[in-house]
């Protein structure tokens, strides 16, 4: 029997009994089209994070100050140390030849107010590189001056969200506002955006570094940013790093450094094992919908077993009998994996729709490990009834209605 | 008893309209024999399908017990079934997978009747039948006139007025069909109505009363017996 | 028709097309178990994540300087104009119901102690903490109830801590370093392990005021309020706030029950619980399908069944009613032998790996088998509906 043969013949069983056909089709695109999807969220995620860190500045390094020495415990997030970070050891890091631009960063809580409207609002102290390290935009004005970073000049910059819940309609530039006991005059406006990992930029006051530390009497950083030259120089600059503040620091080393890398590594670790999590889950279905073909080719071995007979009579060895059946259980699964694939892929275009920021594509591992998968039930749970039609007795099959 | 009154039933094939009943009138008496005989295609399954409310004339009225059923719904319909009207086909209608008790049970277990008072009126039907030791037989176990006295004895187990038979010995041998014509007679002797639809000239010359239908018409109806007392 | 008469004459035929029966409700049955098994694990991370949580007892309050927080963290610990101060925390003693005021001030520092020196967390903290937070001493005692404004140079070593600095030497009347600073050992806690990924047993406990010092700082981190168990939470609030509020003129501060983190995260868990349990359920679906699938084939084969029945004086509704309950009894099958088998899985899953809590949570079996029950009803609807269509004179020439 040439091939062509054999398919027209499976394929015309299948058309028969159409119902059948299509609501086996739909159990299998089911499973497909849920690992499709699922593994374009997981992913999607993956690709996401990927990107917000990748905004976060190019070649990034963090410095936190404090240091654990438990095996595998978190950094000393808190950095709270006896001896400080200071601005001065920011200003050192400069001699490094791998270091391009740093920026210190100091968080806290103040009360912000403008004529007599107040709030109590996250303060971040830093430097004019901040922007160029984050690169964040300005909607307004300009972001706070460059220069030397022990001034605290009484300039800030605001978000939009305080610049809407102080200020309303009017126009913020050049007015002053008080923080905690200081006074600043609002020099920019933040660009709106929404989160920026780790910060809301919209509800957020942006002050020299020098003036938040006077403002909340702490002489320590909470975090300095450090951008390297390159991306080969990372490396380089976390070791300079970490050689001149052991040397500011009478030797010891006090500090934590977190390159973008390697956090970026873990969290795409952590969302590849949940997407492949997940995918699995999904990939439960598709053994459903494999015992559902078997159930369908059982029945139909059943209810065409006078056919079976009629083959035999014919001169069709139990072999071919047994390659027609297992043609119609491949042709079932490969056609339910290609609609399920579709199905997933609308699905996932879908999920771009509704969130445009989330890169939603199916990873070309799922979508041909949900295929194969899906072909393989289809072979695996077919031998059994196919095995039925190829050993029936030809007497017995034709004498049966 | 039963009253036809200008019966008719179109059926629509592609575009063309089949009429397989065509103004069919009659009457039928409580108790009587009646043979429907006629060529394939005559309407004779048809008539007799819609005597048993299986299926609804396109035009026509037709009394059961003075009781026009023509506007009955399916429910009642379905009603009228299981307590007038007992069926007994060509290929016995079995239900395969239920012995002998069970089928016969079927329609005692469809209008709800309790347990305890199906069981005796069973094995009663049965052993009349002359099937008391072939009672948890499944179909598969008996003989094809085993099975249509199974049959007849699920038909009857309502005590209907009204037995109607298609081809009852279409399926049979010459002595399985003789023994299925005795056991329908007899019940004729206890006061059924019986209606038997049927190719076999033998069999349908032995009713009292009998009706030749040609192209959906009753071509001759005939009672050589006279009419009963 | 009787109800236990519409059982028997359903499962006759399930039961005379066996293979085709068992793999029907091997579908479902696979679906069900995967939703128990993976609602098992959720809920079992659940549990084991609030028990982590609840060890320090559930009537505890948390007080930060700052009233505004990002993703869960009380600003005001890195900086604040606002400084919670010890004299803050003494007040707080005045609470109606309070058993115990901790102040609470980490950091992290170089402690040297016998010929050893480690960076790790430093507590600063007050008397009340063992107490407090029901973490027993393992080998002499606790900071000693001194003025808070000048305590004595003592402190109490986590057991992680003591055995990397003094192996398993005697540490008490040691002098360890903590910074620049001096102290002389009291005290070893006992191991409590990490407790969501923080050690506790890597740590060094000092006099708050100490802590403050040595980091320079101005203002507690914390001030942890605990209250009699039976006492009414709000009142308790209440008096915090009165107290504080006082003192400070305004509400400059942020006040976290335990409660109210124990739902947030409570909430939070039984997101992801759900989650996997309608991940599982996909194949739930799927095994709908099949149900779907076989009572169509079924309706097919057993045409002139049903013409019969109609024939015998079954009504529509009662064709209807005898394959719904079919498409129904084999969902419900499937069901229980899913339950069992996710169950069990997940039993025997927590014999094999003990770590991975497991429990298997009722609420979600009973979901599960009522969603497998609606799974049958649902798919059992189409073809039984079709079978109760069907016109009972062709239906019986189906033969």
């Amino acid at each position: 029997m040439r091939t062509p043969d054999r398919l027209s013949y499976a394929g015309t069983a299948l058309r028969w009994h159409r119902g059948r056909t299509l609501l086996t089709l739909l159990a299998m695109g089911i499973g497909v089209a849920a690992v499709v999807v699922l593994t374009s969220l997981g992913d999607g995620a993956r690709r996401y994070v990927s990107g917000e860190f990748a905004s976060l500045g190019s070649h990034l390094l963090v410095i936190l100050p404090g240091r654990n020495d438990t095996a595998g415990g978190p950094p000393a997030m808190l950095g709270v140390t006896p001896r400080d970070l200071t601005i001065a050891d920011t200003v050192a890091l400069l001699r490094s030849p791998a270091v391009k631009r740093v920026t210190p960063i100091v968080v806290g809580e103040a009360p912000v107010s403008w004529r007599g409207r107040e709030r109590s609002v996250p303060v971040l102290g830093t430097t004019g590189d901040f922007v160029r390290i984050r690169r964040w935009q300005m909607a307004r004005g300009r972001f706070l001056p460059d220069g030397d970073p022990e001034r605290a000049e009484p300039v800030c910059v605001i978000g939009a969200k305080i610049r809407d819940e102080l200020f309303g309609s009017s126009d913020p530039i050049g007015e002053w506002v008080r923080a905690g006991q200081y006074r600043f005059r609002v020099i920019g406006v933040l660009a709106a955006g929404g989160r920026s990992i780790g910060v809301d930029k919209e509800d957020l006051v942006m002050v020299p570094v020098a003036s938040a530390q006077t403002m909340f009497n702490n002489p320590s950083l909470f975090r300095v940013l450090v951008e390297a030259r390159s991306r080969e120089s990372i490396q380089e600059a976390r070791t300079d790093v970490l050689a001149i503040l052991r040397e500011r620091h009478q030797g010891e080393e006090d500090v934590t450094v977190i390159t973008q890398d390697a956090v970026l590594a873990t969290f795409d670790r952590i969302l590849r094992a949940l997407t492949y999590t997940v995918a699995g889950i999904a990939a439960i279905s598709l053994l459903v919908a494999g015992i559902l073909i078997m159930n369908v080719m059982l029945i139909s071995v059943s209810q065409r077993t006078g056919e079976i007979g009629l083959l035999k009579a014919l001169g069709a060895p139990g072999r071919q009998i047994l390659q027609l059946f297992l043609i119609e259980a491949l042709i079932l699964s490969l056609m339910g994996a290609v609609i399920g694939y579709l199905i997933g892929n609308a699905g996932s275009w879908f999920i771009r729709y509704l969130y445009p920021s989330v890169p939603a594509y199916p990873p070309l591992w799922a979508s041909v490990a949900s295929i194969l998968t899906a072909m393989g039930t289809g072979l695996g749970f077919g031998i059994l009834p196919a095995r039925r039609a190829a050993r029936l007795d030809p007497v017995a099959a034709l004498s049966r209605r | 008893m039963i009253r036809l009154q200008g019966i008719s039933r179109y059926f629509q094939v592609g575009d063309q309209s089949v009429h397989a009943l065509d103004g069919v009138s009659l009457d039928i008496g409580a108790g009587q024999y009646v043979s429907i005989m006629g060529p394939s295609g005559s309407g004779k399954s048809t008539l007799l399908h819609i005597l048993g409310l299986l299926d609804r004339p396109t035009s026509g009225r037709y009394f059961l017990n003075n009781r026009d059923t023509t506007d009955l719904d399916e429910r009642a319909q379905a009603q009228a079934r299981l307590e007038q009207i007992g069926f007994v086909f060509q290929f016995f209608h079995l239900v395969p997978r239920l012995t002998a008790f069970d089928n016969v049970a079927l329609p005692l277990v469809l209008s709800g009747t309790p347990p305890e008072d199906r069981n005796d009126r069973v094995r009663q039907r049965l052993e009349v039948m002359g099937l008391a030791d072939r009672i948890h037989h499944r179909p598969e176990q008996l003989s094809g006139g085993q099975r249509q006295r199974v049959a007849i004895a699920r038909a009857t187990i309502m005590n209907p007025a009204i037995l109607l038979a298609d081809e009852p010995t279409g399926n049979l041998d010459r002595a399985s069909g003789k023994d299925v014509v005795d056991a329908l007679e007899a019940l004729v002797q206890q006061g059924i109505t019986l209606v038997v639809v049927t190719h076999d000239p033998d069999i349908g010359s032995r009713a009292a009363r009998r009706i030749h239908m040609v192209d959906g018409r009753v071509a001759e109806d005939s009672m050589p017996g006279g009419l009963p007392p | 028709m009787r109800f236990i008469d519409l059982i028997r004459l359903s499962s006759s035929s399930i039961f005379s097309y066996r293979v085709r029966s068992t793999l029907t409700a091997l579908g479902i049955a696979v679906g069900i178990a995967a939703v128990v098994l993976l609602t098992s694990i959720g809920e079992g991370i659940h549990r084991f994540v609030l028990a982590e949580f609840t060890q320090f007892g559930t009537n505890l309050i948390a007080v930060n300087p700052g009233k505004t927080t990002t993703q869960g963290t009380p600003l005001g610990i890195l900086g604040t104009v606002r400084p919670l101060s010890l004299e803050d925390a003494e007040a707080l003693a005045r609470v109606p119901y309070a058993t115990a005021v901790v102040p609470v001030m980490q950091g992290n520092a170089e402690v040297e102690g016998g010929e050893h020196t480690r960076r790790t967390t430093v507590l600063g903290v007050g008397s009340e903490f063992p107490q407090a937070f029901s973490y027993g001493v393992g080998l002499g005692r606790f900071l000693p109830s001194d003025d808070s404004l000048s305590p004595r140079a003592f402190a109490v070593l986590g057991s992680k801590l003591y055995s990397e600095l003094f192996g398993k030497r005697n540490p008490l009347g040691e002098k360890v370093r903590v910074g620049s600073e001096h102290y002389r050992v009291i005290g070893v806690m006992e191991s409590k392990g990490q407790v969501l990924g923080f050690d506790l047993d890597d740590t060094v406990y000092i006099p708050a005021v100490r802590a403050l010092e040595l980091f320079n700082r101005d203002s507690l981190m914390e001030i942890d309020v605990v209250y009699e168990a039976d006492a009414p939470p709000d009142e308790v609030v209440g008096g915090i706030k009165r107290i504080l509020s006082a003192r400070h003129g305004k509400e400059d501060y942020t006040i976290t029950t335990q409660q109210q983190m124990l739902d947030v995260l409570g909430s939070v868990l039984s997101v992801l619980t759900f989650a996997v349990g309608a991940l599982g359920g996909i194949s739930l679906f799927v095994g709908g399908v099949g149900i779907l699938t076989i009572m169509t084939i079924a309706v097919r084969e057993r045409t002139a069944e049903i013409g019969l029945l109609r024939a015998l004086g079954a009504a529509q509704g009662q064709v209807l009613l005898l394959f719904l309950s079919e498409a129904v009894m084999l969902s419900g099958m499937g069901g229980v032998a899913g339950l069992l088998v996710g169950a069990g899985g997940a039993q025997l899953l927590h014999l094999l790996v003990p770590a991975l809590p497991v429990k298997t949570p009722w609420m979600y079996v009973v979901l599960a088998e009522l969603v497998a029950l609606g799974v049958g009803l649902i798919t059992g609807v189409v073809p039984a509906h079709r079978a109760s269509r069907l016109d009972p004179v062709e239906s019986l020439r189906a033969e």
